[in-house]
């Protein structure tokens, strides 16, 4: 079997002030995954190091780490297309707790911010809510998102200013104000319609290459520029509701 | 357990650490070379204002090798960020046929088409002053 050298970032909060490279290095095939490497150096030749995964397979979104500087899923990345060898870190933009481990919880309070769920009345007698295949077409891909994180470690917006809600949760948010079935809306135009939300986006892009699952993040929250400004053309024909974005500004 | 969370700086150069980046901050500074067209143009308006001698004035002052040199600049600047407006607005404005939505390939050339229209527009307008002079 070939080796490869990885270059890992490691952080020890108990001993490190900063983080600092330590080299590993890794036998690998054609199916070693960037989360197999780690298994491989966890169990054979540094137990302390940390890093998160679950399912291995691109759907719980835990394991995303840069990979020579790009944010990737560690399951879904592999070491034969890195023939230079690799470089690993946590997730850019977050603060690290350990080694490949970081702390998601802004990611995680912006998402709660935008209530992404349906609000919807309950659809008569316990029947189901239908809908046609148009509709549910209109934002199918949004709701792919397995909130990984990705895009917020490409997102140079939330590096420079953490309060903005970010692609994936504003590409939440655009998914549940597309879905026939909600009527939420107007409970998230106020978070979309700050500074923190939808303009806070000066559409760099990145997110959109950077997500595993073409969820394209940039699209929702620049067609949530159009909606937001929608929203302000209505709000000025009705100066009787307008106090409810006040708070936000 | 006490938590020490590193937070990781965000450096003035994070632009340079990306290619992707480096693409954006090239787009946002097609904005400079058309800052300077904008302004020759106002010059000129100005020049216009203060009679003949201005005027002819102003012609002589485009006619330098820099501000040309800055203004093709500025052309060269406005077409490339055409082009990745063109590209970006089938994803801020997807336009929808039933559960379809029309290709990308189809809004950009549309775009682009629109852009040729302008010009023949214009070449159409100008060529017809001219025969009448
Ligand atoms: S939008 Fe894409 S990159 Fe961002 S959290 Fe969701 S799946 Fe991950
Ligand atoms: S381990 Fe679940 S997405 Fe990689």
């Amino acid at each position: 079997m070939p080796s490869m050298a990885i270059q890992l970032q490691r952080y020890l909060p108990e001993r490190d002030s900063t983080p600092h490279w330590q080299a590993f290095n890794v036998e690998y095939d054609d199916s070693t995954s960037v989360l197999d490497a780690l298994e491989q150096i966890k169990a054979e030749q540094d137990s302390s190091l940390s890093y998160r995964w679950s399912c291995r397979m691109a759907i719980c979104g835990s394991c995303g780490v840069m990979v020579n500087g790009v944010p990737k899923l560690g399951c879904k990345t592999f070491l034969r297309d890195y023939p230079k060898g690799l470089q690993l870190a946590p997730l850019g933009n977050f603060p690290v707790e350990k080694d490949l481990i970081v702390d998601m919880s802004r990611f995680l309070e912006h998402l709660t911010a935008i209530k992404p769920y349906l609000i919807a009345e309950a659809a008569p007698q316990g029947q189901p809510h239908r809908q046609t295949p148009a509709q549910l077409a209109r934002y199918k891909q949004f709701s792919n998102c397995i909130n990984c994180g990705l895009c917020y470690a490409a997102c140079p917006q939330f590096g420079l200013k953490p309060d903005f809600l970010g692609p994936a949760a504003i590409a939440l948010a655009h998914r549940y104000n597309l879905d026939s079935r909600d009527s939420g809306k107007a409970e998230r135009m106020a978070q979309l319609n700050s500074d923190n939300g939808v303009w806070g986006c000066t559409f760099v892009g990145y997110c959109s290459t950077v997500c595993p699952k073409g969820v394209d993040p940039a699209a929702a929250v620049n067609q949530g520029k159009i909606a937001s400004t929608l929203d302000g053309v209505i709000q000025w024909f009705k100066p009787a509701k307008a106090s409810r974005n006040k708070e936000q500004r | 357990m006490s938590r020490k969370p590193y937070q990781p700086p965000m450096p003035a150069s994070w632009w340079l650490k990306h290619p992707a980046y480096r693409f954006y901050m090239l787009r946002e500074a097609t904005v400079l070379p058309l800052l300077f067209f904008v302004a020759s143009l106002l010059y000129g308006l100005y020049a216009l204002g203060q009679g003949e001698s201005s005027w002819l004035q102003y012609l002589s002052w485009l006619q330098q090798p820099w501000v040309i040199a800055l203004n093709s600049l500025a052309l060269v600047a406005s077409l490339f960020h055409a082009w990745t407006f063109f590209v970006l607005f089938p994803q801020v404005m997807p336009l929808r046929l039933g559960s379809r939505t029309l290709p990308a390939w189809l809004m950009v050339s549309a775009q682009w088409a629109g852009v040729l229209l302008v010009i023949l527009a214009l070449w159409w307008l100008l060529g017809g002053m001219n025969a009448d002079a």
